[in-house]
């Protein structure tokens, strides 16, 4: 059973004049363990289409499944719960809570879901140690580098054990080198945690990575490579 | 329940993020609130000291007259002190009663003449009843202590009849068939009090001394003046003689001076005005803070929607925000308060410097001893705290409108 799995997905905005569909018609499954991105230029509907998956936005027509439940008629109260515990988030800015440590900021998610604090306290620094930050536990936002920052926010993602990981744009504040860090270790942990992650990126070094790319323009998929 | 507490911490972690903004509205809210508090101390500090001064000094906080005397002060207007004073003495919180003969007379001396009103009274009655003999300086003479027909005047006569100690002064009055009496008394104590309208019209004499040139009978009276425990109840006092004494007029201290129940009524109505004026300024302070701190985090805020914060912890942190601002900021103004109106309500504000000689002409003594009841200061802390919370519900709002994921790309 795919993970992400939408079926005649359509979003249209609609002004006094005119109709334009975000998301035209997309179908689209993506299998746990998929490693993807959703690549096309500025205005193909990337980011609507990551909306929608992550929960943030609910589509005009079509049906959306996320491990085989359809969240497209969730209401917005059940919509938050189910993002809590179903999807994480990467974005393009880092994110974290400034006034919380690295630990604190990656076991914020799991004090929303209601874990007890030893068992937070103990996945949080076993999540820093897999994205090698487990020396800067204690540390501040401020007091981290982009790349570092970005890995917290990964293992801050990994915290609810969710299904899947929506990454936009996860590099486009780094520089090289830390892009190069950040995708190296995506990429181990979805080889070896089987993690699936999906990407809506411009960044050649995550297409080149990815082992699925998917192309939208105008809303449409246009083309959908398995390499 | 722990996400509560989650979520405590880390709006407490917040409000530190911009602190030169916190300790400014942190600021603003303990100043604002300990001016607002000592404000409304010190005018509930100087309605009281001058109700209390009225009362402690002549009027007490209940008199019983005949209707009769009530109306024209009437000599023949008296009572039987005898069947008087059975009943007061059973009433409970009475303190202790005066029973005084009150007479109009002229009182003249070698160079002058003033018209007065005669206050015929037993000393030892008067000083359980009333404080007007601490108001003779020692070197002025006693009240009514010693000497043949001692008599006891004010200052103010004292100039306008060029009197002093001792000397020799003629008190003339109508007796009971309206004959004009005249008794020359020497002047035993010279006193002054914080009114000078009451020092220009009052003498006290002693009523055994001038009783028998009125051609009243013994054992009477024009009025019973009764003190009790406190103010509160006084007013029981006035309610349980005036059932008891039907046929005699009984009337508690707003009632004998309306001005004074006029300043108790305004002292109230100045102390929510300026309450009002504080909480609102101090709303739209809440407001403009922390309107600016989230709108300062619309990223962050937008981030913790997405990551899966729902709208009500969300709605739950910004209020929790403003709530500690508020605490801190009032805990603060309260603490200063209760210091300086601690301080100021033992050893007083003297005003003496900045007012003229008309303001204790009506009885306003020009120390102030500011007060503020417990009951009085949690009230004000429990409408600043409900102020702030009124005031977090426009921000809190804000957030929840944030568009999640468009706030995390700003």
């Amino acid at each position: 059973m795919p993970i992400i799995e939408t079926i005649n997905l359509y979003k249209t905005y609609k002004d006094q004049t005119s109709e334009v569909h975000a998301v035209d018609n997309v179908n689209i499954s993506i299998a746990e363990g998929e490693f993807t991105a959703i690549v096309g230029p500025s205005g193909s509907g990337k980011t609507t289409l990551l909306n929608l998956i992550g929960g943030l936005d609910t589509p005009t027509s079509g049906n959306l499944f996320i491990d085989g439940q359809d969240i497209s008629r969730l209401k917005p109260k059940e919509m938050v719960d189910f993002r809590l515990h179903h999807i994480g988030f990467v974005f393009q800015s880092f994110n974290l809570i400034p006034v919380l440590s690295a630990k604190e900021n990656v076991a914020f998610v799991m004090e929303l879901q209601g874990r007890k604090k030893g068992e937070r306290d103990t996945r949080a620094q076993e999540l820093l140690e897999a994205v090698g930050l487990g020396d800067r536990a204690n540390s501040r936002p401020s007091k981290l580098s982009g790349g570092q920052q970005q890995r917290v926010a990964v293992a801050r993602a990994l915290a609810s054990k969710p299904k899947f990981i929506l990454a936009d744009e996860p590099t486009a504040n780094l520089d090289s080198k830390s892009a190069e860090n950040l995708l190296d270790m995506m990429e181990k942990l979805n080889q070896k945690e089987n993690i699936t992650f999906v990407f809506s990126t411009h960044d050649p070094r995550i297409m080149s990575k990815a082992r699925r790319i998917i192309t939208l323009e105008d809303g449409k998929i246009i083309n959908d490579i398995v390499k | 329940m722990k996400i509560t507490l989650m979520l405590m911490r880390l709006s407490w972690k917040n409000i530190w993020r911009n602190k030169f903004r916190s300790i400014l509205i942190l600021s603003a809210i303990a100043i604002g609130l300990f001016a607002g508090t000592f404000t409304v101390a010190f005018i509930a500090g100087w309605g009281r000291a001058t109700i209390e001064t009225e009362i402690c000094n002549q009027l007490s906080h209940t008199q019983i007259h005949t209707p009769d005397f009530s109306y024209n002060y009437d000599i023949n207007s008296y009572f039987l002190e005898d069947r008087i004073a059975p009943v007061v003495d059973s009433v409970t919180h009475l303190n202790s009663v005066s029973y005084r003969l009150k007479l109009y007379g002229v009182l003249a001396s070698a160079s002058n003449t003033v018209g007065t009103f005669v206050h015929a009274i037993d000393p030892e009655e008067e000083k359980a009843t009333t404080t007007i003999y601490q108001y003779i300086p020692d070197s002025l003479g006693t009240f009514l202590e010693k000497d043949k027909l001692p008599i006891v005047i004010s200052q103010r006569t004292a100039k306008k009849l060029n009197a002093r100690l001792k000397t020799k002064v003629v008190l003339s009055l109508q007796d009971v068939n309206g004959d004009m009496q005249s008794v020359a008394f020497r002047v035993g104590g010279i006193f002054k009090t914080n009114n000078s309208m009451f020092d220009e019209s009052t003498i006290f004499v002693r009523k055994s001394d001038i009783l028998p040139y009125t051609g009243l009978p013994e054992g009477v009276a024009h009025e019973a003046a009764i003190l009790a425990s406190n103010v509160s109840t006084g007013k029981e006092i006035t309610k349980a003689l005036g059932k008891a004494l039907p046929d005699m007029d009984v009337q508690g201290w707003n009632e004998l001076q309306p001005a004074l129940r006029l300043i108790h009524a305004w002292t109230d109505l100045i102390n929510v005005i300026i309450l009002s004026i504080f909480l609102v300024a101090l709303s739209f302070g809440i407001v403009n803070t922390m309107l600016m701190a989230v709108l300062e985090r619309t990223k962050e805020l937008g981030v913790l929607a997405c990551i899966g914060m729902n709208k009500r912890n969300i709605f739950k942190m910004v209020m929790f925000e403003t709530l500690c601002l508020t605490v801190v900021g009032s805990g603060i103004g309260i603490l200063l308060a209760s210091w300086v109106i601690g301080y100021t309500g033992e050893h007083g504000i003297d005003l003496g410097f900045m007012l003229n000689a008309n303001y204790e002409r009506f009885g306003f003594s020009s120390v102030v001893y500011p007060i503020l009841e417990t009951r009085a200061f949690l009230e004000i802390i429990a409408l600043v705290v409900i102020t702030g919370i009124i005031s977090a519900i426009y921000p809190a709002r804000k957030a929840l409108k944030i568009n999640s994921w468009e706030a995390t790309k700003c």
